[in-house]
């Protein structure tokens, strides 16, 4: 029953909703309707389990004490808190849009401040390192060891400098030959990749929707 | 250990400082070098400069902080763009985390303190001149001005709230929303992020769905973008343009050679040639924030080339190529 009742709803939907996408007539359009609205709602009960599996996880880390378990914390609280926030002091929940939403930049809700002065940040700062280690693992690893190599560093150089308008300045050929590079090998050998993804993608959902491949019922009633 | 052992065994905290200083020193000392607009970005430029009143654009807000550099100049330039020709403009966000985004983006270009901006009128602010049966936004801007109301010296243009810009934020399960919306937008967003009516908004009356969209630019700092496509332009035909990150970029030729989208911007680069355009026909005063910031990739491009040349010299003339292994700290 774990297992029948799950793979006839996907194996029923899954062929239901790939034919509705082709049939234009009012009836397919309706039940289309039907399920942009009902799918999120559905979903909405993921976001439910998400939070009480992360919870459980972190308190159980608390309680036993486990390795680097104060960091825990830093995850339960702003779980909690920002939330709280959010619902009770809900000043703008557009982000930074203050001055539009006819608020004041002086009396930010915590939503608000947290937002714009703690995860705006600490987001942006993450991305920001790579730039660092980009730097250090191109000096260290970006080696010209073989033929294939050497062409891959060289068609980087070139790309970067074309990309800057610095490169335009040292050759004039820089931002042409980028463009190239770009606009046809790089292209052709995306388009192989991205039909070789799409068709997986589709053989893949067809051995799910038709039960063939049934690792997403995770050993459900094994 | 050998000049060419040392050199590769360097500290990395080094390499790390001389980042940190490309990084900062040029924005004390610009170098301000011209940068030429791409066709990919030109397209995008042109298509949105063909629009007017009559028409409409969406402009998803589709990355999360972390991307903002690349991605908050390319919105912002759209939307200064969108603005300044009165193209309604529908705001979404495919994140949670970009709808913060996209308030940050309508604060810049309605922030007075910027010197260059749009002054916004509230949904309730201008509620008269709707009363009075004013739907037309030409209609619109001289009863307000008939009002009394006078546009701020700096300021250049208005922007009313459901006339010219609707902010619909963020609601999860994006791509099934696109879906949604091809029937109806209301039936995803029933107000705004304000709580304003959609169905109220005049914008709204003359754009009831995507198939009565003529444009949607999504900035995108992930495979988001691409939702887009799939719902967007394969199931009803609608024209999309992306602003992505840099590393994104080499994804995505694929969809203009295909011709499934109109354009790109393809990094920081992406955005400061659209905002080259703006400045050259004088939709700005000064440039934008990509603008300054490619004197900086100029620099860390050049260092981290620097670094590539160095190191492959170091490895050769070592001789590291015929050992097996390099000895000391890596």
């Amino acid at each position: 029953m774990k297992r029948s009742v799950p793979l006839a709803i996907v194996m029923v939907g899954g062929i239901l909703f790939m034919i509705q996408y082709f049939i234009p007539h009012q009836h397919s359009q309706t039940l289309f309707e039907y399920y942009t609205e009902w799918a999120p709602i559905v979903g909405a009960f993921a976001l439910v389990l998400g939070v009480g599996s992360l919870t459980r996880l972190h308190s159980h880390k608390i309680k036993r004490k486990a390795k680097n378990w104060q960091y825990s914390y830093a995850v339960l609280i702003p779980l909690y808190s920002i939330p709280f926030f959010a619902l009770v002091m809900p000043q703008s929940l557009g982000g930074g849009m203050m001055q539009t939403m006819g608020g004041d930049r002086l009396t930010m809700g915590v939503f608000d401040f947290a937002y714009m002065n703690i995860q705006v940040p600490i987001q942006a700062t993450m991305f920001s390192l790579l730039a660092f280690y980009i730097a250090s693992a191109a000096f260290r690893a970006f080696r010209a060891k073989s033929a294939l190599a050497t062409v891959l560093l060289l068609s980087a150089v070139i790309v970067m400098l074309g990309q800057v308008p610095i490169g335009e300045l040292l050759g004039k050929w820089f931002p042409k030959v980028g463009l190239w590079i770009l606009r046809y090998p790089n292209l052709g050998a995306k388009r192989a990749i991205s039909l070789g993804v799409g068709f997986g993608v589709l053989a893949t959902q067809l051995k799910i929707i038709f039960g063939v491949e049934r690792n997403w019922l995770g050993g459900a009633g094994e | 250990m050998s000049i060419w052992e040392k050199m590769l065994n360097v500290d990395r905290r080094w390499i790390f400082l001389l980042i940190g200083i490309a990084c900062v020193v040029p924005f004390f000392t610009p170098l301000g070098l011209p940068i030429l607009p791409s066709q990919e970005v030109i397209s995008i430029y042109d298509y949105i400069e063909d629009l007017s009143t009559d028409n409409a654009m969406f402009v998803g807000f589709d990355f999360d902080p972390g991307t903002a550099a690349e991605n908050m100049p390319m919105g912002v330039a759209v939307l200064r763009h969108a603005f300044a020709r009165n193209v309604p403009v529908f705001i979404t966000a495919y994140t949670p985390l970009g709808q913060g985004m996209a308030g940050m983006a309508i604060d810049e270009l309605t922030n007075p303190a910027t010197g260059d901006y749009f002054e916004y009128v509230n949904w309730d602010a201008w509620a008269e001149i709707r009363d009075q049966g004013f739907t037309e936004r030409a209609d619109i801007e001289e009863a307000w001005l008939a009002a009394g109301n006078t546009l701020p010296e700096n300021a250049r243009g208005w922007i009313f709230e459901g006339r010219d810009i609707a902010f619909l934020g963020y609601l999860p399960y994006f791509h099934l929303v696109i879906l949604g919306m091809s029937s109806s937008i209301v039936s995803q967003f029933p107000t705004d992020v304000g709580g304003t009516p959609l169905e109220e908004m005049p914008m709204y009356q003359d754009h009831k769905s995507l198939r009565d969209i003529d444009l949607a630019v999504t900035t995108a700092g992930s495979s988001a973008c691409v939702a887009w496509i799939t719902y967007g332009r394969e199931k009803i035909g609608l024209p999309i343009a992306f602003g992505v990150t840099a590393v994104m970029a080499t994804d995505y030729y694929i969809y203009i050679q295909s011709g499934q989208i109109i354009g790109q911007m393809g990094g920081l680069r992406g955005a400061a040639e659209y905002e080259t355009l703006l400045l050259d026909n004088d939709y700005c005063k000064n440039p934008g924030k990509a603008y300054i910031g490619m004197d900086v990739q100029n620099i860390a491009h050049l260092l981290i080339i620097f670094l590539v040349v160095l190191g492959n010299i170091a490895f050769f003339a070592g001789g590291f190529n015929k050992k097996t292994k390099l000895k000391g700290r890596r």
